[in-house]
């Protein structure tokens, strides 16, 4: 417990920040909506000039930005790749901030078990994406009522919203199993831009081929919201994949984490 | 009783050497040194007591627990002093000592506030801003604040002043008195020889040998320096348990072993101005050692 409250004071200033460009981002983005479905004729028309392939990796899907959940599920991808790069970077620096603080000695001279180390940081970790969510989601939502006359489904904006929550966690366990893997690391910022971008280029390239099978290897194409809104739910076999993934990645990095030696520095 | 048992303790890096079939005993109650010049394996040693890495062969028992499978629970009556000391610089120096005792099912508080007292250290400020020696100061305090049945240090003297470092060992000296048994790595020998009952030397990830400090200094040399009147002839100290003899002039220098009564009939030989014997210090012992081994 006491390993946890720590962790979770150092992420504190980390998590407020974040939290912070999170709900700007979606208050920007929301604040633009009223101009954008008064003139969304005028807009698909712009749109519509725009190369087929450059609207599919952007992920427009003109038809429906006129609508709360359309004109959602468009900026939505932007979302995801803020949370995706904070997550990761949480996850990153998790094992390899106490090599490169050189505070590992400290922690493992303790008695307490490897396992209880992980278990404290991970929780914590995870406790700082859920409150990142709670904000987010409720800004989300209140943005949207705000700027929204016409009704629209609560529901399907929650379960759009949602799957920010387990991108996060699929990039947070992909920064987890890194960092055991690469303590060393000196830039936690570099490692987690270059694989968010690159997972996101990945994610663009598979929009504009529409191959699915590249779908799998991104988790920004886990969850395809024109199939949420149409279904009112996840796709089966991506969440299996998800969950599947995390799974794997966390007890690696556990099996890995205590089994290393911890070097002087 | 043995506190710390090591059996054959081994541990590679892949292919590079990090120790090879280390051996020894530390007894409950006694300071015990650990000398070696750097690379040796001293660390290698002491973190693998602290289960921060994993030996390769053998093993090792501390209160009678092996230390890796029951690290956890051992680690309660360890207190560690790393060689460089990094703390989680945005903390104060107070809060980092109540994380530090907040592992430990007791209550430090007092013990914080007496041992920062001693080593005059100012808790209220940042980690950041304290100096090498300060930083160091926290790390001792950290390392004892749980009273701990056994304490590890690896190197613990850098960056602290003679004044502090003379505090640091009545403290040491006191804990020892309370009860605690002490591993003390070096390679500052003289520390070493202030300090310690035993010691164990390591060279190259092996133990060359293992022995009281007293007995390390009694079987050994006496340095000798005489001034003679006249020139002697060169081999006139040439005797049984002479060796290094030099004659530079009226200057005659050589280490002697053995009854002393034999080379002092030798010296009442001649006429001499002026006469120095002295008792080799550790470093002189121990580099003696060393270089008859390589």
């Amino acid at each position: 417990m006491n390993m946890f409250l720590h962790e979770l004071k150092t992420y504190r200033k980390y998590t407020i920040i974040w939290i912070m460009s999170l709900v700007s981002i979606i208050v920007l983005f929301f604040s633009m909506f009223p101009a954008i479905s008064k003139e969304a004729e005028e807009f698909i028309k712009l749109m519509e000039g725009f190369p087929e392939a450059v609207r599919m990796a952007l992920g427009l899907s003109v038809e429906n930005i006129g609508s709360i959940l359309g004109f959602y599920s468009y900026v939505f991808i932007y979302i995801s790749l803020v949370g995706a790069i904070q997550a990761m970077n949480l996850g990153t620096s998790i094992v390899s901030k106490e090599i490169r603080e050189k505070t590992a000695d400290f922690l493992l001279t303790k008695p307490v078990t490897r396992t209880q180390i992980m278990t404290s940081k991970l929780l914590a970790a995870l406790t700082s994406i859920l409150i990142t969510n709670v904000f987010y989601v409720v800004a989300a939502i209140t943005m949207a009522s705000l700027v929204e006359t016409n009704a629209y489904s609560t529901k399907l904006f929650f379960l759009v919203s949602l799957t920010l929550f387990f991108l996060q966690l699929i990039f947070l366990s992909l920064g987890i199993v890194v960092s055991v893997l690469f303590p060393k690391i000196k830039s936690v910022l570099s490692i987690s831009l270059g694989t968010v971008f690159a997972f996101f280029i990945i994610g663009a390239l598979a929009a504009i081929t529409e191959d699915e099978a590249l779908r799998y290897l991104t988790p920004f194409k886990y969850f395809d919201l024109t199939y949420i809104v149409q279904n009112s739910s996840y796709e089966l076999s991506f969440m299996i994949v998800a969950i599947g993934f995390v799974a794997i990645a966390i007890t690696a990095s556990y099996l890995i984490y205590c089994k290393k030696d911890i070097h002087a520095v | 009783m043995n506190v710390i048992e090591i059996k054959n303790l081994t541990k590679y890096y892949g292919k590079a050497r990090g120790i090879i079939d280390i051996n020894f005993d530390v007894e409950e109650g006694e300071i015990f040194g650990f000398i070696g010049p750097n690379g040796a394996g001293k660390s290698t040693t002491i973190r693998t007591l602290l289960g921060l890495i994993y030996p390769t062969r053998g093993s090792a028992e501390i209160f009678g627990k092996d230390c890796i499978k029951y690290g956890p629970e051992i680690k309660k009556e360890i207190g560690y002093l790393p060689s460089e000391i990094f703390y989680y610089s945005k903390m104060k120096v107070i809060d980092l000592l109540k994380y530090s005792a907040s592992f430990y099912k007791k209550d430090c508080g007092k013990k914080i506030h007496e041992l920062a007292e001693i080593m005059d250290l100012d808790i209220h400020k940042r980690i950041d801003d304290l100096s090498l020696g300060n930083k160091k100061k926290v790390g001792i305090v950290q390392g004892l604040l749980h009273e701990p049945k056994l304490i590890i240090l690896d190197e613990p003297t850098s960056g602290l002043d003679p004044l502090m470092q003379q505090k640091f060992f009545d403290l040491l000296k006191a804990e020892n008195e309370k009860g605690a048994t002490i591993l003390f790595s070096s390679h500052i020998l003289s520390e070493v020889q202030k300090l310690c009952n035993r010691v164990a030397i390591i060279k190259e990830g092996r133990i060359v040998k293992v022995e009281k400090i007293s007995t390390l200094k009694e079987n050994n040399y006496k340095k000798f320096k005489i001034e003679t009147m006249l020139k002697i002839d060169k081999d006139y100290f040439n005797m049984k348990g002479v060796s290094d003899l030099e004659v530079k002039n009226n200057m005659v220098s050589f280490l002697f072993r053995g009854n002393i009564n034999s080379i002092m009939k030798k010296i009442s030989g001649i006429e001499i101005v002026n006469l120095w014997a002295e008792e080799p210090n550790l470093e002189e012992i121990f580099m003696h050692y060393y270089e008859k081994e390589a």
